[in-house]
Formats: C-alpha cells, structure tokens, sequence
C-alpha cells in the first residue's frame, strides 16, 4: 500500500514490519511522532508499549525485552540518547541485540531541535563507556526508514550488539510517497542466546564481567573485527571516475545528489560517496575511486566530526575540504559555487 | 570456584532461602534472577538457573521487559539497597505504581559494600557516617511505594533463627502471590555486612536487632489479595 509519510511515521511502518514485539519510551523532540504512533497504535498492531518513566528505563526495558527474544526498539534523541549510554554499553558487553533511533538535535546539551548531524561521533565511537561500537545505519531517504529498522534487527540479532538507526529532524519531517509494507510476526523462540529458563541443565548467563573467564575482551574484539569486515555499506553516485568526491549522509546526502547531477551537467566531474553505515565506516568505498584528487565532507556539526574520519580512513592521501554549518542545511547553489573555487 | 562472599554475609542467607523454594517449588526451569551490581553480582556464579546481570539500579526495568515478553517465567529481581532505593528509586516507585509483576529482594545494610562501605541512604547508624551522619533516619520503603496498589511487601532481618525463619516465610507469601496473581511483590532483608562495619558477625547481629529494627520496623506493610 502506498502512503504519504514522513520519515518518523514511515520508520514506524518500518518497525512493525521488522516485526516489533516490544516499545518503551520517553517523547523527546524531533523523535517524537513514532513515539505518539505507537501510544496510540501499539494494541491495534499487537505492540506491547510501555511509558517509561525516563530514557534510562526505557533502554533498560528494552534490553530485558531482548533478553527475553523480542525484537525491541526505543527512539529518542540528543540528551534522551545520551541517557541510553549506559544500558548500550552494557548491550553491547553482554552480546544483546538492540535496535535505537536516534534523530539527532542541534548542539550540545539540550541545544535545538534543527536538522543537525552533531552526534556522529558519539554514534560511531562508542557514546557510552568501554571498549566497543554500536553499527550505525543513516537514513537518507523516507524509503530507507521503512527498510533500516528489518536490516537493523537482523545485523543486532548476527552479531549481538546494539544497533542505532539515526537521521535528522529533515528526514524526520519531510513527506514522500512511499510503498508501506505489511507487519510481520517475531518468533520470540527463534535465538539460540535467548533466556528461557535452565531447562536442560545448561544455566544461560547475561553479563559482561566474568570472574573466571579471561577470553572474554578477546571475544569482544573479534566481534568488531568482523563487523568492521563484513558490514561496511555505502552507496557511491558517480564517485568512480570523479576528480571532486563529495562525502555526505541523510540531508546532505540528498542535496549533494542534485549537485553532482549539475555538476556533471556543467562538465565537472563531481562523484557522490553516502555511508549508509557510519561505523563501521564504509572505507571500502573509497578504494573503488580512480580519478579523485579532493573530497569535500559536506555535514551539519561544527566540529567536522566526520572529515576525520574521511580523512583517516583514506590515509591523508587527496586534499581534504569541509562545507560544515549548524541548524541550516548547505543549498545546491553553495556547494556549486564551493566546488567552482577548488576544482 | 571459590567462595566470594565474606564470612557473616546475608548474601549468602538470602541466595540459600532462595534457592530452596525454588528447588521445593520446583521452579528451576522458569526461573530468571535479574541481579544487580557489586555484591549481588557475585551470586551469579552461585546459582545453576539462566541469570541476567543488570546495570546498577536497573533490575527492575530489565524485569519490567523481559515479563511482559514472558509471562510465563518466574523472574527475581535481587538487588541491595543502593540499587533499590538510590540509584533505582525512580524506577522503584514507577514500577510499583504500575504494579507490574515483581518479585523483588532487597538486601539492606545501609551500606555500598563492594567499594568498601561508604553510607547509602539508607543507613541508621553513626558510627561510620562520614557523609550525610547527624539525623540520618533512614530510609522507610513503606512509607514511600505503600500508596500504590502493590501486592505485598515486608521486611524482615537476615540474623537469628527466629527472624530468619520470618523472613523465609515472608518470601514464601511473596512467590505464592506472585505466582498465583502477579503484581509487585518486595521483601526487604536486613542483612549483616561485618566487613563493612569492622564487627564480628555476632556482633553484627546484635547491632540489627537492637538499633536498626528500631527504625527498621520487621513486619508485613501491605498485603493485598
């Protein structure tokens, strides 16, 4: 069935036909139509919702929920995902599948609730205490909200470990035409790691200290070894035999699209490179670029929180350059005129 | 394995109490022990039923989602009393205002015991209060979460046979509401912590059966059908 939706209420859709068994929240501002959705939907689709009392709780909810087999999911943005850090790290230490929306909030603190792209480095590196990562998936368009959340269940149940979807409040809040599937069923049976009770004389254990183990850091680390070699996702518009490759996710990633189209149209060959995963980061994309001499990081935060991650996992080797601003999003015109400059 | 729990401990008291009614009961099977940090946590190797080790404070929420994605299991949620009502109080009080289905184990000594006995809110006594010590009165649960409409909760002391034997009852009219109707259940222990208090375990005893049961009264709260 088609439906005019925006990206919230379409990652919505998206959950349901995951096959969503359990919600808790807490309303946070830009995330907060999925929220509503599911307050009000919860029990026609079979949801078990719950308003929980705080982030803290709701991130902890839905790891007892994971614990138990169901596929569960919480939203929330800037200082509400702040608050999950704890309960990710612990997830992520305890090999729990989870799957967390974060849309992202301006600044630091409370900051604003415009487009912004300011928690890339907490998404990607960690966020929370200790040696791990959560696979980051970005959302660039209201089709990828519906599809993210069954690819983000999927990736969590494989690998054990958290898992955070997240886009801007544009994506949010911006309508399309998109084709809504159908809800699908969890068979809260089907993980072999799931807690049921000792029925065979083998206890199961959640926890992330172990008093007589020491392989256990060691097991840690291959986790992410292995995602980091497995996972990386990207989608590369024109990069290949581009001189000026542009590197941008969600709204940046959109405008960046129709800058390369006249770009090319005005004989630059611009290229685009979209991380669809921000960690583990898709450098294989850039060894597919045979022309490249200068990569812009076109994103939304001050600090330029991904050209260093451009610029490391691409060994320093082109010339790096940034078009970075907060809460107003670059137009076409801007990046064109930028790329007139260097080029 | 070795033992990890010091001499006097009411850790060990309570996981003993516990696991017989689970094994009389013959629950082992459905069983969940969602435990907390620090000392609690030490019990994880004790038991021989699937365990969850939880963020501190956070036992009860993980309960909250792992019941109602399985109604069928029995889960207990086996904290101190810095979990329960420090840290955790928030999650305490919601839980109990929604009286979800709870079976809660408190281990009270007024202590944060694993990282060498600095004063919990919940502490009475003076004589190693270097924080908050001057009109410290403690920490009553039942004057906090008996408005709600919960199934039961009682406190008992972790010392000698006698209140031993009031607290293993207490735990049995717990785990019979519990299974029979759900709801929130609590039974607060008093338990002894001689490490922390630098007594002997005797000692210790004595210390709770004349000041803390004072403020800590031993008795059913509420007990609601």
């Amino acid at each position: 069935m088609k439906k005019i939706l925006n990206g919230n209420e379409a990652f919505a859709y998206g959950a349901l036909a995951a096959g969503i068994d359990f919600y808790a929240g807490y309303p946070i501002t830009p995330s907060t139509d999925v929220y509503e959705f599911f307050e009000k939907y919860a029990n026609d689709y079979g949801v078990k919702f719950v308003h929980a009392s705080s982030e803290v709780s709701a991130i902890n909810m839905i790891m007892g929920a994971s614990i138990a087999g169901a596929r569960a999911l919480t939203v929330t943005s800037g200082c509400g995902f702040s608050l999950m850090q704890e309960a990710i790290s612990y997830m992520a230490g305890d090999f729990v599948p989870s799957v967390i929306l974060n849309v992202m909030r301006e600044g630091a603190g409370l900051g604003d609730i415009p487009r912004s792209q300011g928690d890339y480095n907490q998404m990607t590196k960690g966020g929370g205490n200790g040696d791990y990562h959560s696979i980051v998936l970005a959302c660039t368009t209201i089709l990828d909200c519906i599809t993210y959340p069954k690819i983000a269940f999927e990736l969590s149940e494989k690998y054990r470990n958290p898992v955070i979807i997240t886009y801007d409040s544009d994506i949010a809040h911006t309508k399309e035409i998109v084709e809504v599937h159908s809800q699908n069923k969890n068979n809260i049976d089907k993980l072999s790691y799931t807690l049921t009770g000792n029925k065979n004389n083998n206890p199961k254990r959640i926890q992330n200290i172990y008093y007589h183990d020491k392989d256990f850091n060691e097991t840690l680390k291959n986790k992410y070894e292995l995602i980091e070699k497995n996972e990386q996702r990207y989608e590369s518009y024109f990069a290949e035999d581009a001189e000026i490759v542009l590197v941008a996710f969600s709204i940046c990633a959109r405008i960046c699209v129709d800058v390369v189209k006249r770009a090319r149209a005005n004989g630059v060959k611009v290229g685009l490179i979209i991380p669809i995963t921000l960690y583990p980061f898709p450098k294989k994309a850039f060894e597919t670029l045979t022309n490249c001499k200068k990569i812009v990081v076109v994103e939304l935060n001050i600090l330029k929180q991904m050209r260093a991650d451009v610029e490391y996992f691409t060994k320093f080797k082109y010339e790096y350059y940034s078009i970075n601003s907060m809460s107003t999003c670059p137009t076409v015109l801007d990046i064109l005129s930028f790329i007139e400059e260097i080029k | 394995m070795y033992d990890m729990l010091c001499a006097g401990c009411g850790h060990r008291t309570a996981m003993m109490m516990l696991d017989e009614i689970i094994k009389e009961k013959k629950l082992k099977e459905k069983t969940i022990l969602a435990l907390d940090v620090a000392c609690c946590s030490l019990l994880i190797d004790y038991v021989d039923y699937d365990a969850i080790m939880c963020a501190h404070g956070r036992v009860l929420d993980v309960t909250k989602g792992y019941k109602i994605m399985r109604q069928e299991n029995i889960v207990i949620s086996y904290m101190g009393d810095g979990a329960g009502y420090s840290i955790g109080m928030e999650e305490m009080v919601h839980s109990a205002r929604r009286n979800d289905d709870v079976l809660a184990i408190i281990i009270n000594n007024g202590l944060y015991s694993m990282t060498g006995g600095q004063v919990a809110p919940t502490n009475v006594g003076t004589k190693l209060c270097d924080s908050p010590s001057n009109g410290n009165i403690g920490l009553k649960i039942e004057n906090i979460i008996s408005s709600f409409p919960i199934s039961y909760l009682a406190r008992a002391a972790l010392t000698d046979k006698e209140n031993i034997d009031i607290a293993k009852k207490y735990i049995e009219v717990a785990f019979d509401k519990y299974m029979k109707h759900g709801g929130f259940n609590l039974v607060e222990l008093l338990s002894p912590c001689p490490t922390n208090y630098k007594l002997k375990p005797i000692e210790m005893v004595d210390v709770i059966n004349n000041e803390w049961t004072k403020v800590y009264k031993i008795g059913e709260f509420v007990n609601n059908v």
